[in-house]
């Protein structure tokens, strides 16, 4: 069963000859009517996210001046970033919309949840929007979580690293953020060595992997590097912000995925949830119309345990040495905050 | 105060950022500090490729010749990341910039919003002086 929440009529969410374009959405719908999931496919309620529920994660400051900027006509707020005058309400809707998907997960304690929604979330720090984000979808959901007790596990396999999630539950004991992203790239951080804040010391885990590198690397890099970490800190659930411009395909980068490496992402991360009913996606990036698609497809079709031929996933690319170095530079990392904690107390 | 030995300047190709630079190699040559431009590569510079990290843009180097700066004290950084991210690195190593100097830009109908202007979030956020250098199109 797969619960998911849009897509909204968002074409009032858009700038001409931008990448991030209601067609995006178009097409991760088209992946998921490929699933052909009939009554197997239910859809959430729209909501849009509370004040409340935004202020967990965003600063109070921000969302009135945001807010301020879209009523005021909207425009570009970076070089990358742009608003609409209907983009604070279309940024609520997509960030209440992974809220509307967990309660359902909850109440039926089965199935997958996919939250199509834009504008994407990821890189959206508590005081600031930016690389296309205005409000941190996965991290409000992931809040509503720990509010009700639980450890959350995000897994990031978006291209760019997601550096707003990232900050925003960096001294957050309760939340494991696990990271896989091309390196160097926007925005510019994700090294092996931000492992965390003080009191949630290797609750950050990122894997920047070099332009080229291919789904076996990164497959390799979750099992050695990661695995640990997150069998250690035992999810609750499991949300993914899953970007799709890792893809071969994609016009923004530079990783050489398939969407049989992502089938195979999504059935990895699904066996850490406890039990079903306790994986979230939510979209992120992915730029290629095509590879969206089938990606969409791939991906949740192996979360759903369906049987789909996928591109073949790929190997062969570069990275494979730099796994084991970005072992040891963790376990330094570590060490490092270890001591300095430990000179600071004596 | 410690004298001045690096200026940051961010720098987009803009003509506001192009009055911040004018200003920086100023400051710089009456100093002898080096001045160290930035420019930060955003995600829709990818799909474009906008300024290379090895060649210095021509309209720096005219901008150079045009105020007289001896270009051996001249750094070209290009750096991943949104404007506002990358100019507050600059005040940590490798730069260690004194100053960050930026355009004034995002006035207008939005005056007073964070949002929308680089040099206001800088100065927001900054961790060492900022130096915003009025726009030519400034009104008193």
């Amino acid at each position: 069963m797969l619960v998911i929440n849009g897509p909204y009529s968002d074409s009032e969410h858009e700038e001409p000859g931008h990448p991030e374009r209601p067609e995006r959405l178009v097409s991760a719908m088209a992946g998921v009517e490929d699933l052909h999931l009939g009554s197997d496919l239910i859809v959430a309620p729209t909501y849009s996210a509370s004040r409340a529920e935004l202020v967990r994660v965003h600063s109070g400051n921000y969302l009135d001046e945001l807010g301020a900027f879209c009523y005021s006509g909207g425009g570009d707020i970076d070089q990358d970033t742009y608003a609409t005058m209907d983009s604070w309400a279309i940024a609520k809707l997509a960030a209440g919309a992974g809220l509307k998907v967990i309660e359902e997960l909850q109440r039926r304690n089965d199935g997958v949840g996919f939250v199509a929604a834009r504008p994407p979330g990821h890189h959206a720090l508590a005081d600031r929007a930016m690389g296309f984000c205005l409000l941190n979808n996965v991290a409000v959901a992931s809040a509503e979580l720990l509010s009700q007790g639980e450890r959350v596990l995000i897994i990031d396999w978006d291209v760019h690293h997601g550096n707003g999630t990232q900050q925003i539950f960096w001294d957050e004991p309760n939340v494991l953020y696990v990271s896989t992203h091309q390196w160097p790239l926007f925005p510019g951080s994700g090294s092996v060595s931000e492992v965390g804040g003080r009191h949630a010391t290797d609750r950050t885990v990122n894997i920047p992997l070099p332009p080229g590198a291919t789904g076996d690397v990164m497959r390799r890099a979750i099992d050695d590097i990661a695995g640990p970490v997150i069998d250690t800190f035992d999810p609750t659930w499991v949300l993914v912000s899953a970007g799709f411009d890792a893809h071969r395909d994609d016009p923004m980068a530079d990783l050489r995925l398939t969407s049989g490496d992502f089938a195979l992402m999504a059935r990895c991360v699904s066996d850490f949830a406890p039990r079903p009913g306790r994986v979230v996606m939510f979209l992120e990036g992915g730029y290629d119309l095509d590879a969206l698609r089938s990606s969409v497809h791939a991906t949740l079709s192996a979360a759903l345990g369906h049987s789909y031929e996928a591109e073949a996933p790929s190997n062969g690319g570069p990275g494979t040495e730099h796994v084991a170095r970005m072992h040891q530079a963790r376990r330094l990392a570590i060490e490092m905050l270890y001591a300095s904690d430990a000179t600071e107390t004596t | 105060m410690k004298p001045l030995q690096n200026l940051a300047v961010g720098y987009d190709g803009s003509p506001d950022a192009a009055i911040a630079v004018r200003w920086a190699f100023g400051t710089a040559r009456e100093t002898g500090a080096t001045v160290t431009i930035v420019h930060a590569t955003g995600l829709l510079e990818h799909l474009h490729e906008r300024f290379s990290p090895d060649r210095l843009p021509p309209a720096l180097l005219a901008l150079a010749e045009e105020c007289e700066f001896n270009t051996s004290s001249l750094r070209w950084l290009v750096e991943d990341g949104d404007a506002c991210s990358v100019l507050l690195r600059m005040g940590s190593p490798p730069v260690n910039a004194d100053v960050l100097v930026v355009g004034s830009r995002g006035q207008g109908k939005r005056v007073g919003l964070l949002i929308g202007s680089t040099s206001l979030e800088v100065v927001e956020h900054a961790t060492l002086p900022v130096v915003v250098v009025p726009s030519s199109n400034a009104t008193p």
